[in-house]
């Protein structure tokens, strides 16, 4: 691994693009914590996210480059901006951006970086791999994610499936009752007072916003 | 072009209690989405059940005809006599929980619900159940088998998401007292996504410095890496925080009592044991295995956890005044003590053995006491609940004399009073510990110890010697929390009194020591 | 080079720097020029779709109707709305126009030619995961919808945002499973090689008998490619799905704000070059790329030299016609409809038939357990079967029960006006029939002669 290194004086091209996007990501990333417009943030994030893949594409990591530009800038950076902007789309500053720790989390932050850029250094100053054209396309990656890696892999499809399982159950309002005619019942039923009986049972299927509304529509027509 | 890919080699037989866990929870999955919602219950109670149950006899299946010696899966899994030790064990506390969790009234209505508003009432009144919650208890099991059997890093870390991860959804999902419920929820989350991102980072590190995530390889990596000995140390303390988190060991045990009251308690009690013996394993794996030789560097610090967590699990329990709480905060100390277990290693095979034996042993004793007092926890309600408070439980041994009566024995079992299964667990432990030098570690452990009792007798006063109030809390037990007491009474009493076959399982079980 | 079957990975990366500045000013020159000649050949298309004439003052066939467009749009006034977010709002029709170009970078227009005596493959560049670019590049396009709405700030460009960037991330994931089963085809990501692979069908040996394989995967894998063809018109917000600007509802949708100056150009530009790299992916990895079809095949010049750049354009402007002939066809969905096809339809087609074609792959591996799966397909498809039945009933029962809700709900209305909750004047009041209100008429229904009164 450390035979035949080159000189580092004269820089190759490759290393001078790696720098360069070393230093976008970098700024970009001081930028999306620092900007005090939120969607300025995500972008800074997505330029900071494209200045990575950039850098695995120097490296000859093309699948995961791709892929990162796939993941993080076309789905997980779009879908941030699709919340933002489906629950306040602000322009211009946000007060509410800046944290009291301010101070704390920037010593935490320069803490940790001093101690990571001091040991990877230290442990890798002399670490030499020659580049391979080729090494990072999805044959390679794809023997190794589906030879040495299976088990881990499954692991985690399993692992998305009960996010997704989990996800359903923290946002799904138009859970029915399992069995209506059987209450709870015993020492756990509910302590509030009884709702109103329904004048009708409610319909079988639907959403939860329609048997909402008809629900309400049913009390107030008992209203009026 | 194509096929140039070999198959990997997966021992499916070897596999199979975990492979038999996920696909019943992948089977639970398709029933939410497929069956009826009046049947879902119905289906999932028995599926769950048999599942656990089914794991258990493979489990046992495989530990009669013959260890293997080698990983499996790529190594990525290391199926060996510890491993499926504590797969049988998990799998029967697991079991055990899922009793609990079968009876009625623990888990919300609708969980999307805002607490108090007009949605959870109307959903209360519907008598909605979310029957979720038996997938992700079992993707949450087959979590905790694969966690303490991964071979490298990077399966463990999988493995604990995938423990962890439905676990924090579970959390949030008690019926009563929802507020704190979801706090304990998001608290978990966050202080858990935490802890792994050091795990992840530790594993970087150490990637770093060995070349590879496959713990066997990073014990070579020991003796023939030189001059990166910052990556280690910085990679190992932080792998540390992560798997200590998981222990809830101090000072990283923050989280443990808001999380054990807030969750359902049929939740705290596979949290409490089950998520324990896991992480246990998971810890004696990394730390035997892949940082064997460098036992002189993280030996003092284990120490100095040990010593902290017992005596911070030890004296916040006596200011409680929760019973859950006390029983997290016991539950702390209890992590303490088996800490002093794996300072315990020694220099020899045979010593090794033992105490790898007593920590296996102390596991499915302390598995089983906890599961049973949280049990009881459930059967003492209130109107709004269980009731929690400890003057709730004054005099409730004239009212309710068998019910105080069982408490009483887990909480011996907790204190480590003879007779008991805690007594063998804690002697075998701190017997190990003696065995391997750690002698300071005994005494603080045994003054500790006192100081547990102190608090856990105080509970038995309070519920014999004290008169009951006037509106005291109501007792109810269900069928599968009748089940679940009985079997904890047996376990507790039976390890207690007639210990050794368990005891010579768990010395079989530890004397091939880890895959390497 | 293999005469047969075109360029592979291996023939890229030796051209030298004038040759791939040459190539990259070619494709770009093209796409320009094509945009001009798209928005052309559209309007007159589809007037003649619609028995008209269509643009034909501007030149001769007002061929000079596009530079005319193009060249007022240039002069006209540009106008910045005031409260907009000044950088955000120009940097959106930049980043939506770049990427669009970027796509084509990888686009196979022919084989090996010689170029001022270099022998160079008719495609700028080639990756081994240069599908996957084309991907990427769609997804980039994205943030110039949405921050063309955010920017704009205005409500109107704001939903048309949303709209496009849900309607966009959407199908995108039904564009790239139906990439899948194409590459578990041709074994490769890389497009010059996809092309390379259709050369041939090959022959597909079934229990002795030998069946020819059609080489175009258009043919071979017929889902995938309709599944392509719906998702390309969401992905470029293409009518029947060109929800984001949908004027009825949105007046402009996301370029509400970006009245007609250059910077409304670049979105016109974006979505014809848009419209190009989905129309090229679909003849490179579908269509044969710029292999001759059939009959032209026979003849063994047609897939040497530059001709294959002649039957590229040709396939690129039938699939264009093909745009446009949905446009006149069809008319536009409704939001949730569009949602729910791409999620509900689309996707799990996609993944069903995907699982299909892998099956079919793992039966031709010579050293598979045949018996395990086809027990494992029967199994699922079992199961399918059993579960579509179970819904059909189910969902056969639910639209009953609706329908009789609904039905019942009316019934109720009409009895009693006033139950839905809202103060409503009964269907059927007295003076609706010219009677006079109480008291001064009885409440018979008579004969009017005019009106109400």
């Amino acid at each position: 691994m450390t035979s035949q290194v080159p000189d580092l004086w004269p820089p190759s091209a490759q290393e001078v693009v790696f720098l360069l996007l070393g230093v976008v990501a970098l700024g970009s990333a001081l930028l999306v914590v620092t900007t005090r417009q939120l969607v300025h943030a995500a972008l800074w994030l997505v330029v900071c996210f494209g200045a990575l893949a950039g850098g695995y594409l120097v490296l000859t990591a093309e699948f995961v480059a791709w892929v990162q530009v796939l993941i993080y800038v076309g789905a997980i950076v779009v879908l941030l901006l699709f919340g933002i902007m489906l629950t306040r789309a602000p322009i211009g500053r946000s007060a509410g951006l800046d944290s009291g720790n301010r101070v704390t989390a920037a010593t935490v932050a320069v803490g940790t970086a001093a101690v990571l850029v001091t040991v990877v250094v230290q442990g890798f100053a002399t670490a030499y791999t020659p580049l391979e054209p080729g090494g990072g396309a999805a044959a390679t990656l794809g023997a190794s994610i589906f030879r040495s890696w299976v088990l881990p892999f499954e692991a985690l499809s399993v692992l998305l499936l009960a996010a997704l399982i989990g996800a359903i159950v923290l946002s799904r309002t138009d859970i029915r009752p399992a069995n209506p005619a059987a209450d709870a019942g015993g020492p756990a039923a509910p302590t509030t007072p009884p709702h109103p009986p329904d004048p009708a049972p409610p319909p079988a299927d639907g959403s939860g916003a329609t048997a909402g509304e008809t629900g309400s529509g049913r009390v107030s027509r008992d209203g009026g | 072009m194509n096929g140039t890919i070999p198959a990997p080699t997966i021992e499916y037989a070897l596999l199979a209690p975990m492979l038999v866990v996920f696909g019943a929870a992948i089977i639970g999955v398709l029933v939410e989405a497929f069956a009826p919602r009046y049947l879902r219950s119905a289906i999932h109670k028995p599926l769950t059940l048999l599942t656990l149950a089914g794991a258990f006899v493979i489990t046992i299946w495989q530990a009669r005809t013959g260890i293997p010696t080698t990983p499996s899966a790529m190594g990525a899994v290391a199926v060996d006599g510890p491993a499926l030790f504590i797969w049988g064990t998990i799998l029967v506390l697991a079991f055990v929980s899922v009793l609990l969790i079968n009876d009625e009234g623990h888990f919300v209505a609708s969980a999307a619900a805002v607490p108090g508003s007009a949605e959870e009432e109307r959903a209360l009144t519907e008598g909605a159940t979310h029957t979720e919650v038996y997938p992700l208890v079992l993707f949450a099991v087959g979590g905790m088998l694969l966690f303490p059997a991964a071979n490298d890093l990077l399966a463990m870390f999988v493995a604990l998401e995938v423990m962890s991860l439905p676990l924090y959804l579970l959390c949030g999902l008690a019926r009563r007292r929802r507020l704190l419920s979801q706090e304990a929820a998001v608290k978990y989350f966050l202080l858990g996504a935490f802890s792994s991102a050091f795990f992840l980072y530790g594993t970087a590190l150490l990637y770093g410095y060995a070349g590879s995530v496959d713990l066997a390889k990073i014990n070579t990596a020991l003796g023939s890496v030189g001059g990166q000995d910052t990556l280690l140390y910085i990679g190992v303390a932080m792998l540390g925080v992560g798997l200590l988190f998981k222990i809830g060991a101090a000072p990283f045990q923050a989280w443990k009592p808001d999380v054990y009251q807030g969750s359902p308690t049929p939740i705290t009690a596979l949290m409490a044991s089950g998520t324990l013996v896991a992480a246990f394993g998971a810890l004696l794996r990394v730390f035997w295995v892949a940082l064997g030789g460098l036992e002189w560097s993280w030996t003092p610090i284990m120490w100095g956890v040990a010593i902290l967590t017992m005596v911070v699990g030890a004296i916040l329990a006596i200011t409680q005044t929760d019973i859950k709480r006390m029983l997290a905060y016991s539950s702390i100390a209890h992590g303490g003590f088996l800490l002093i277990g794996v300072v315990a290693l020694g220099n020899n095979q045979q010593q090794n053995a033992s105490a790898l034996s007593a920590l296996l042993f102390y596991l499915v004793a302390y598995g089983f006491t906890t599961v049973g007092a949280f049990a009881v926890v459930t059967t003492v309600r209130d109107a709004g609940g269980e009731a929690w408070h400890l003057s709730r439980w004054a005099g409730l041994g004239k009212r309710r004399p068998l019910v105080a009566v069982v408490f009483s024995l887990f909480l011996l079992a907790f204190a480590g009073i003879p007779l008991t299964s805690g007594f063998f667990g804690k002697y075998a432990v701190f017997q190990a510990a003696v065995a391997a030098g750690a002698t300071p570690l005994v005494v603080v452990g045994v003054v500790s110890s006192a100081i547990a009792a102190f608090f856990y007798v105080r509970v038995i006063v309070l519920m014999f010697f004290s008169d009951p109030a006037a509106d005291g809390p109501s007792v109810v037990i269900p069928g599968g929390t009748w089940a679940v007491g009985a079997v904890a009474v047996l376990a507790t009493v039976v390890l207690g009194v007639f210990p050794q076959p368990v005891l010579d399982l768990a010395h079989t079980a530890a004397q091939s020591l880890f895959v390497r | 080079m293999n005469p047969t079957t075109g360029p592979t990975l291996v023939d890229f990366g030796h051209d030298p720097l004038w040759l791939s500045i040459i190539k990259a000013v070619f494709i770009f020159v093209v796409l320009m020029l094509g945009v001009l000649f798209g928005v052309w050949f559209e309007r007159k298309l589809i007037s003649r779709m619609q028995h008209r004439y269509g643009p034909n003052r501007a030149g001769k066939f007002g061929l000079l109707q596009s530079v005319a467009d193009g060249l007022k749009m240039g002069l006209k006034e540009d106008i910045m709305p005031r409260t907009v977010d000044k950088v955000v709002y120009l940097l959106a029709p930049v980043i939506i126009a770049v990427p669009a170009f970027l796509a084509f970078s990888v686009m196979p227009f022919g084989p090996m030619v010689s170029i001022f005596g270099v022998e160079t493959p008719l495609q700028l560049t080639d990756l081994p995961v240069a599908v996957l670019l084309v991907l990427a590049m769609a997804s980039i396009g994205v943030y110039g919808i949405v921050l063309a709405g955010w920017g704009s700030r205005s409500p109107y460009a704001i939903l048309g945002g949303l709209r496009s960037s849900a309607q966009v991330v959407s199908y995108e994931i039904a564009m790239g499973l139906s990439f899948v089963a194409v590459f578990l085809a041709a074994g490769t990501l890389s497009t010059s090689e996809i092309v390379a692979k259709q050369a041939g069908g090959g022959t597909w040996d079934v229990f002795g008998l030998e069946i020819p394989q059609p080489s175009w995967y258009a043919i071979s894998l017929l889902p995938s490619f309709l599944i392509y063809a719906i998702t390309m018109l969401g992905e470029t917000n293409r009518v029947p799905f060109d929800l984001p600007e949908g004027e009825g509802e949105l007046v402009g949708g996301f370029h509400t704000e970006y009245s007609s100056s250059l910077k409304f150009a670049m979105f016109m530009l974006a979505e014809y070059v848009n419209v190009f790299t989905v129309s090229g992916v679909a003849i490179t990895l579908f269509l044969g790329g710029w292999r001759a079809p059939w009959p032209i095949s026979i003849w063994e010049g047609a897939n040497t030299g530059w001709w294959p750049m002649l039957w590229f354009f040709i396939k690129l402007v039938l699939v264009f016609a093909f745009f446009v002939w949905v446009r006149a066809s069809l008319p536009r969905v409704r939001y949730d409809q569009l949602m729910a096809f791409g999620w509900k339809v689309l996707i799990p087609l996609n993944l069903a038939w995907i699982l299909l074609y892998a099956t079919l792959k793992a039966l031709r591996v010579p050293e598979s357990n045949k018996a395990f799966i086809l027990t494992l397909g029967a199994i699922i498809v079992v199961g399918g079967l059993a579960i579509w039945f179970r819904f059909d009933t189910l969902l056969q029962r639910r639209r009953e029960a609706k329908a009789a809700q609904i039905e019942e709900e009316f019934e109720q209305l009409r009895e009693e006006p006033e139950a839905g909750g809202f103060p409503v004047p009964p269907l059927d009041l007295p003076h609706y029939h010219g009677v006079l209100p109480a008291g001064q008429a009885s409440t018979a229904v008579k004969e009017v002669t005019s009106g109400s009164n």
